[in-house]
C-alpha cells in the first residue's frame, strides 16, 4: 500500500521527521516500508509558467511558437499541442529537467529555438495518456516550483501491511503507528453532519443476511455537479496508485485511502427503487460490472440490488448499468461492511481483486462506516464550497465488540526476558489506542473496535508491548538447552555419508522437482512396473508438467540428462537422493527416500594418457560398492538378475544387500533412450535409502596379519558363456579349503584359442595359513580339488 | 731411540706421506675409472700399505700389533676417502645422463575428477551442522500431508487464502503437498515433550510458478521449547545462525512482523554485502536483506500438542534455502537451482 508523507502529517504534526526516520520507525515497529519515492526529485526543474503569446510556427503548420513567462524572464518555446490560449499556466520543463529519461536542452526545432517544454499529463506521469499541454489553476505563481504547488512535493512510502492489521490499510492506521513510536498525538478532524442518523423513506436498506453484511450506511446527495477533481486530490490518488476518474470517484477513493473504508456512489436516478437490497445471487443471475464484462455469478456471491437487479457485486466491483456518469446528478453514497471471508471467496472464484475487495477480506471495523461517510462529506463540502442536504441511512446489526485483557507485567517478562516498567507499558497502550489503568502488577486494558479482530489475548497485547518497545532493545540471551544434545540419526547420517563419497567419486548432485508429467512417467514405462505404477495425482497442478508425484527418480534424471545433452553436455554422471510417493491405498502415500544414479556418455575423455571409454554397467556397480563401503560395515553385496520394463533386458538386476533387495541396477532400456533422443548409452540405479536407519549386518572384525607369505595360484578354466561369474567364484569357495584366502578375477578371453560359445576366466587364488609356511604340495592338491569340482559342476576345462 | 721406535717412526711418516698424497691426487680425480686408478695406487697390491701389511711377519713380535693397528687405520681412512669421492663421482654421472631424459611437467596432471553436491545440499548441510553444535536435532516428516497438520494445527484459519486451490497442491480434500516444514513440528510435539530444540529440513510445496517463485523450493525451520525460554534468546540464536553463514561483520536486526503461529513475530534482516548497507538494488535500497521469520510459539499452539503455556515457551524460526544461497554466492535466478545444468552444478 502507497502512503505519501503529506497526507499522514494532516493528522499527525511530525514537520520535524524527514522521511527517511519516519520510514525507519515504520518499519522497526512491523509496518515494512520497501521503498521511498522521492516525488519532487522527479519534477526538478519544473515550474509554473504563463503563456504571454503564441504564434504559428514559420516552417511546420502543426507547431506553434510560444512566448511563455517564467517569472523572471519570457523564453521562446516551440509547442506541438493546440489546447492553450493565452493567459493559460502551464507546466514548464526549464532546461536540464528530466521528463523521463529525456533531459531537456536548449535546442532548434525545424529552425526556430525553444528553451524548454509545456507538458502534458501523460509526460508527466501524472496519466497514462492525455490529449494536449496540462493547464494549471490559473491561481498558481508564475515562476513557482511546479510540484510543491500542485500538491506533489511529497513522499511516497510503498508499505506491506501484515494481513492481521486492517485498521492500518488507511492513512489514519499508519499516522497511529507512528504516533505510537513517537510523542506526537493524532488529531482527527471532527466531522459533524447536521442531520446525524436518520431513518424518514428517502431510503430502505434491507440487509437478507447480517452474517454477511453486519452494517450498511448510506448518503444521498442531491444536485452535485460531476466534475474533475482538484489537482492536488488527483495528484494524491496517481501517488497512491489510483486513476482519478472525476470527483465523486475520487473522492470515494480518496476517503477509502484516508479511513481504510471502501465506499462506493451509484447514480441514485439510474437505481430503479428506494430500496437497497443486500443479498446472495440468484442462480443464473449476471452483472455487468463497470470494468465492462458481464458476470455471471454464483449463489453464494454477495450482491447489492434494488428492486429489479444487482446493481453491484457488493464490495468488490459496482455495475455499470449504476455507475456515475456525466450526467448523474444525485448521488447514493454506499459505506458498508461486508464479511471478509464470503467477499474473498468471490473476489477468488470470479478473479477480480479490487482495492475494496482486499479491505474487506481483511475484516473491516463497523464502526468505520458512518465516520467515512461524515469525511466524504466534509470533503465535498470544501472541494465545491457548497453544503448538501443530507442525512445518513444506516442499517446496523451491532454486535458486541467490547473486550478487556489483563497483562501481567511478569509475563511480559517471560516472554521477552527482561523487564519493562509498566509505566512505559501503559504508556504504549494508550498510544495505540488501547485504554489501559494500571492495577497492582497488572494492566487492564480495553480494546478499541479497531483492533477488535486482532486483539483477543494478553499475548497479542505482549506482543503489541515489544514491537513498540523495539525489538532491538530487546537483549540478546544465550539459549540454555535443557538435557539436550545435537546429533544426526543414523540414517541421517548414513546419506550424508552417502552423499559425499559419490561427490568424492565424481557425481554430481542434481534436484528436480516431485511432480512429473503423465507422459514422462509413460515414456519412462513406469506404468508397466508394480508399485512404479501406484502414483497418486496433484488435483490442482500448475500444468500438465507437474500433475503427478514420482514413483521413481528415473523419468526427472532422463529429462535431466536430455536438457544437458541439448545444451551439448554429454558426459553425464548424476545423483538424486529424494522421496518418491507411492500409493497404497491409506490416506497418506509411502515416502521411500531414494538414491538415482544416472550415467551417460563418456566415463573417460580422450586424453594424452589414454583413449575415451564409455560408461557400462560396471561403471555404475562400482559406484554402488564405493557409496557401501563408505558405511563403516562390509554387507555381502549381491546382483541378481531380474527384468524391468524399463530396463534393458539382458542387462537388468536387483541391488540385493545381505540378501535383502534394496536397489535396481541396469541398462536403460534402448527405446526409452530413442524416444527421449538422448541417443546414447545410459545406466540407471536406483537404491532404496530407508534401509540405512537400522542396523546394516556386516561388522567386519578384525583378521590377524599373518607373518607367513601367501602362494598365489593363477587358474585359467573355459566355459560355456552362460555361467556367470559369482557361479564360479562360489564354486572355488565351495570347493575350497581353508587356506584358500581370496579369488580374484583378472582377466576374460574370448577369441581363437577357444571355441565359440566359450570364455576363458582366469582367477588369481590365494593361500595362506596363519601360523606357518605352506607346502607346495598343500596347494596343489587344493587347487586339484577345486579344478575337478568346477569340471564336474560347470563342465569346465583348465586351460592349456 | 731404540731400533724399533725409528722403524716405527720411519712406517707412520710414510703412512702420513701416502694420505696427504691421496688428499692432494683425489682433488684431481673426475670419473670413475681415474678414481680405480687411484684405488689401485694407494690399496693395490703394489701400494705401500698393501705391501707393508704383506711384509707384517718380518716385524719383531713387539712391533707386529702396533704396525697393524697404523696400517689398519690408514686403510679405513683411505677407504673413507675414497668412497666419499666415488659417492659424488656418482651422483654427478647420473645426472648428467638423467639431463638428457627430461620430462615435460607442463601436461595436464592425471586426476580423478570429483563430482559436487548440490548447493542447496551443502548450505542445509551447513546450517543442520551450525544448529548440531548448538544441541539442536534434525527432524523429518511427510511430504505429502494432512490439512490437519499442515494448516488445522498451525492456527491457519479455515479461511486463510493459503488453504485455497489456489495457493495450495492438492491430492484430495484432506491431503495436500506440504507449504512448509511446519507440520513436522506438531508431529514432533505430539511425540516428544519438552525440552525440545529441532530444526526441519526440507521440501516445500506451493503453487506459484514465476521469475521469482519456484513450485517446489527448500525451507529450514526450528523450534524450541523449554521452561524459560524467550525473546532474548530466540535472538541469540538467530543472530549466532546468521553470522556462521554471512560471516560475523554482518549486522543482523530483528523487525516486527505477523505469522499465524508466532508471537510475537519477527523478521529478521542481515546487512546488505554488496553495499555495506548503504542501499543498493539487490537490497532495494534498504542496507537489509530479509532472511528468516520468526516469533515466540503462540501459545494457542500448545493447545494442539497438550503443553502447558504457562510451563513451558518457545521459539520457530523458518529460512529458506535458496534465498540464502541466492544472497551467499550472488546467484541471480532462481530457476538455476532446479535446471539441474551441470554447469551451474559443477560450480559448487
Amino acid at each position: 500500500m502507497k502512503v505519501t508523507l503529506n497526507w499522514i502529517k494532516e493528522f499527525l504534526n511530525i514537520d520535524k521527521l524527514d522521511a527517511a526516520e519516519v520510514a525507519e520507525m515504520l518499519t522497526m515497529s512491523g509496518t515494512e516500508v520497501e521503498k521511498v519515492e522521492y516525488i519532487s526529485s522527479k519534477f526538478n526543474k519544473i515550474i509554473i509558467g504563463q503563456i504571454k503569446s503564441f504564434i504559428k510556427h514559420p516552417n511546420a503548420d502543426k507547431l506553434s511558437l510560444c512566448r511563455v513567462d517564467s517569472g523572471n524572464r519570457e523564453l521562446k518555446i516551440v509547442c506541438g499541442a493546440n489546447n492553450f490560449k493565452e493567459g493559460d499556466k502551464v507546466a514548464l520543463a526549464l532546461e536540464g529537467a528530466k521528463i523521463g529519461t529525456f533531459e531537456i536542452k536548449r535546442s532548434k526545432i525545424r529552425g526556430e529555438y525553444s528553451e524548454g517544454m509545456m507538458c502534458s499529463e501523460a509526460e508527466l506521469g501524472l496519466s497514462s495518456e492525455s490529449e494536449g499541454i496540462m493547464i494549471l489553476d490559473s491561481e498558481y505563481p508564475i515562476g513557482a516550483d511546479f510540484a510543491s504547488t500542485v500538491g506533489l512535493g511529497d513522499v511516497v512510502f510503498d508499505l506491506e501491511i501484515t494481513p492481521n492489521r486492517p485498521d492500518c490499510l488507511s492513512i489514519i492506521g499508519i499516522a497511529r503507528e507512528i504516533s505510537a513510536m513517537t510523542d506526537y498525538k493524532l488529531t482527527i478532524p471532527e466531522s459533524s453532519i447536521d442531520d446525524e442518523i436518520n431513518s424518514n423513506n428517502d431510503l430502505s436498506i434491507k440487509i437478507e443476511d447480517t452474517g454477511l453484511c453486519t452494517r450498511y450506511s448510506a448518503m444521498i446527495f442531491e444536485d452535485i455537479p460531476v466534475k474533475d477533481s482538484p489537482a492536488w486530490l488527483k495528484n494524491r490518488l496517481v501517488l497512491c496508485g489510483i486513476r482519478p476518474i472525476d470527483l465523486i470517484v475520487d473522492l470515494t477513493n480518496y476517503v477509502m485511502l484516508e479511513t481504510g473504508q471502501p465506499l462506493h456512489a451509484f447514480d441514485r436516478d439510474l437505481l430503479s427503487s428506494n430500496e437497497i437490497i443486500v443479498r446472495k445471487a440468484i442462480s443464473g443471475e449476471e452483472i455487468r460490472t463497470i470494468d465492462d464484462s458481464v458476470r455471471k455469478l454464483e449463489e453464494d456471491a454477495l450482491i447489492i440490488a434494488d428492486e429489479k437487479k444487482a446493481v453491484a457485486l457488493a464490495g468488490i466491483m459496482g455495475g455499470k448499468d449504476t455507475e456515475i456518469n456525466s450526467n448523474t446528478k444525485n448521488v447514493l453514497l454506499e459505506s458498508a461492511n461486508f464479511n471478509g471471508p464470503s467477499i474473498m471467496n468471490t473476489s477468488q472464484k470470479i478473479g477480480l481483486r479490487s482495492e475494496a475487495s482486499n479491505r474487506f477480506e481483511k475484516k473491516l471495523d463497523p464502526e468505520l462506516t458512518v465516520f467515512a461517510l461524515k469525511r466524504f462529506n466534509q470533503l465535498l463540502k470544501k472541494i465545491t464550497g457548497h453544503a448538501y442536504k443530507n442525512c445518513i441511512y444506516d442499517n446496523y446489526k451491532k454486535t458486541d465488540r467490547q473486550r478487556d485483557l489483563v497483562l501481567r507485567t511478569e509475563k511480559v517478562e517471560d516472554v521477552l526476558g527482561q523487564p519493562i516498567e509498566i509505566s512505559r507499558i501503559s504508556d504504549i497502550l494508550n498510544s495505540l489506542g488501547i485504554d489501559s489503568k494500571i492495577n497492582k502488577n497488572n494492566l487492564e486494558a480495553k480494546v478499541p473496535s479497531f483492533r477488535f479482530e486482532d486483539l483477543e489475548r494478553e499475548i497479542d497485547l505482549i506482543e503489541e508491548v515489544a514491537r513498540i518497545y523495539g525489538y532491538n532493545n530487546i537483549i540478546s540471551r544465550p539459549t540454555q538447552l535443557s538435557g539436550n544434545r545435537g546429533k544426526y540419526s543414523k540414517g541421517q547420517l548414513n546419506i550424508k555419508r552417502i552423499r559425499n563419497t559419490l561427490a568424492d567419486i565424481g557425481l554430481n548432485e542434481v534436484i528436480n522437482y516431485s511432480f512429473i508429467g503423465l507422459k514422462e512417467y509413460k515414456d519412462a514405462m513406469l506404468d508397466r512396473e508394480d508399485d512404479y505404477n501406484k502414483y497418486i495425482e496433484i488435483v490442482n497442478p500448475i500444468n500438465e508438467d507437474f500433475k503427478i508425484m514420482r514413483t521413481s527418480l528415473l523419468p526427472s534424471l532422463l529429462q535431466t540428462v536430455k536438457n544437458n545433452i541439448n545444451r551439448n553436455i554429454r558426459d553425464i554422471e548424476i545423483f538424486e537422493i529424494s522421496k518418491v510417493f507411492i500409493n497404497r491405498g491409506r490416506l497418506l502415500p509411502d515416502e521411500p527416500q531414494k538414491l538415482g544414479i544416472l550415467l551417460s556418455g563418456r566415463a573417460e575423455q580422450k586424453s594424452w594418457t589414454g583413449e575415451e571409454r564409455v560408461f557400462d554397467f560396471f561403471d555404475l556397480k562400482g559406484i554402488v560398492e564405493n557409496i557401501i563401503g563408505s558405511l563403516y560395515v562390509r554387507p555381502e553385496l549381491k546382483i541378481a538378475e531380474k527384468e524391468y520394463s524399463f530396463f534393458h533386458p539382458g542387462i537388468s538386476g536387483d541391488l540385493m544387500i545381505n540378501n535383502i533387495k534394496t536397489g535396481i541396477l541396469g541398462r536403460v532400456h534402448p527405446l526409452i533412450i530413442e524416444s527421449m533422443e538422448i541417443d546414447q548409452d545410459t545406466y540407471y540405479g536406483e537404491i532404496d535409502l530407508d534401509i540405512f536407519n537400522g542396523n546394516i549386518s556386516g561388522l567386519k572384525t578384525y583378521e590377524k596379519i599373518s607373518a607367513f607369505p601367501a602362494i598365489e595360484i593363477d587358474l585359467a578354466i573355459v566355459v560355456d558363456e552362460n555361467i556367470k561369474n559369482d557361479d564360479i567364484a562360489i564354486e572355488i569357495e565351495k570347493s575350497g579349503p581353508e587356506i584358500l584366502r581370496s579369488i580374484r578375477l583378472f582377466d576374460i578371453y574370448r577369441g581363437e584359442q577357444v571355441e565359440q560359445g566359450k570364455k576363458s576366466m582366469a582367477y588369481s587364488l590365494s593361500f595362506r595359513e596363519d601360523n606357518r609356511t605352506l607346502k607346495d604340495n598343500e596347494v596343489e592338491i587344493a587347487v586339484n580339488r577345486i579344478v575337478e569340482s568346477l569340471e564336474k559342476k560347470l563342465d569346465a576345462r583348465l586351460r592349456a | 731411540m731404540s731400533q724399533s721406535d725409528a722403524a716405527i717412526q720411519e712406517i707412520e711418516k710414510k703412512i702420513k706421506n701416502e694420505l696427504d698424497s691421496l688428499s692432494a691426487d683425489i682433488i684431481d680425480i673426475e670419473n670413475i675409472n681415474d678414481l680405480e686408478a687411484l684405488r689401485s695406487k694407494y690399496l693395490g697390491r703394489k701400494s705401500y700399505l698393501a705391501m707393508t701389511q704383506k711384509s707384517i711377519g718380518t716385524f719383531s713380535a713387539e712391533l707386529k700389533p702396533i704396525v697393524g693397528k697404523s696400517t689398519n687405520i690408514a686403510r679405513k681412512e683411505i677407504e673413507k676417502v675414497l668412497g666419499s669421492r666415488e659417492k659424488e663421482l656418482k651422483v654427478l654421472e647420473y645426472d648428467s645422463k638423467m639431463r638428457k631424459d627430461r620430462l615435460d611437467l607442463t601436461l595436464p596432471g592425471r586426476k580423478t575428477e570429483s563430482g559436487s553436491k548440490n548447493i542447496l545440499s551443502r548450505a542445509v548441510e551447513e546450517i543442520e551442522e551450525i544448529f548440531i553444535g548448538m544441541g539442536f536435532e534434525i527432524a523429518e516428516g511427510p511430504e505429502i500431508e494432512t490439512d490437519y497438520y499442515n494448516f488445522e494445527a498451525l492456527n491457519t484459519p479455515q479461511d486463510h487464502p493459503a488453504r485455497s486451490l489456489h495457493d495450495t497442491m492438492f491430492i484430495s480434500d484432506k491431503v495436500l503437498l506440504r507449504t512448509q516444514t511446519s507440520p513436522v513440528q506438531i508431529r514432533y510435539m505430539e511425540k516428544n515433550r519438552p525440552p525440545i530444540a529441532i530444526i526441519v529440513p526440507g521440501r516445500v510445496y506451493r503453487k506459484d510458478y514465476d521469475v521469482s517463485h519456484t513450485p517446489m523450493f527448500t525451507q529450514i525451520e526450528g523450534l524450541v521449547i523449554d521452561k524459560g525460554i524467550n525473546f532474548g534468546n530466540l535472538k541469540w540464536t538467530l543472530e549466532t545462525l546468521v553470522r556462521e553463514i554471512f560471516g560475523s561483520d554482518r549486522k543482523v536486526r530483528f523487525r516486527p512482523h505477523y505469522f499465524p503461529f508466532t508471537e510475537p513475530s519477527a523478521e529478521v534482516d542481515v546487512s546488505c554485502n554488496i553495499c555495506s548497507g548503504k542501499g543498493c538494488r539487490v537490497c532495494s535500497g534498504t542496507g537489509w536483506l530479509e532472511i528468516l521469520g520468526s516469533g515466540m510459539v503462540d501459545p494457542k499452539l500448545y493447545g494442539f500438542v497438550d503443553y502447558d503455556p504457562e510451563e513451558v515457551s518457545g521459539f520457530a524460526f523458518g529460512m529458506g534455502v535458496e534465498r540464502i544461497c541466492m544472497l551467499k554466492y550472488g546467484i541471480d535466478d532462481l530457476r538455476l537451482f532446479f535446471e539441474n545444468d551441470l554447469r551451474f552444478i559443477k560450480q559448487f
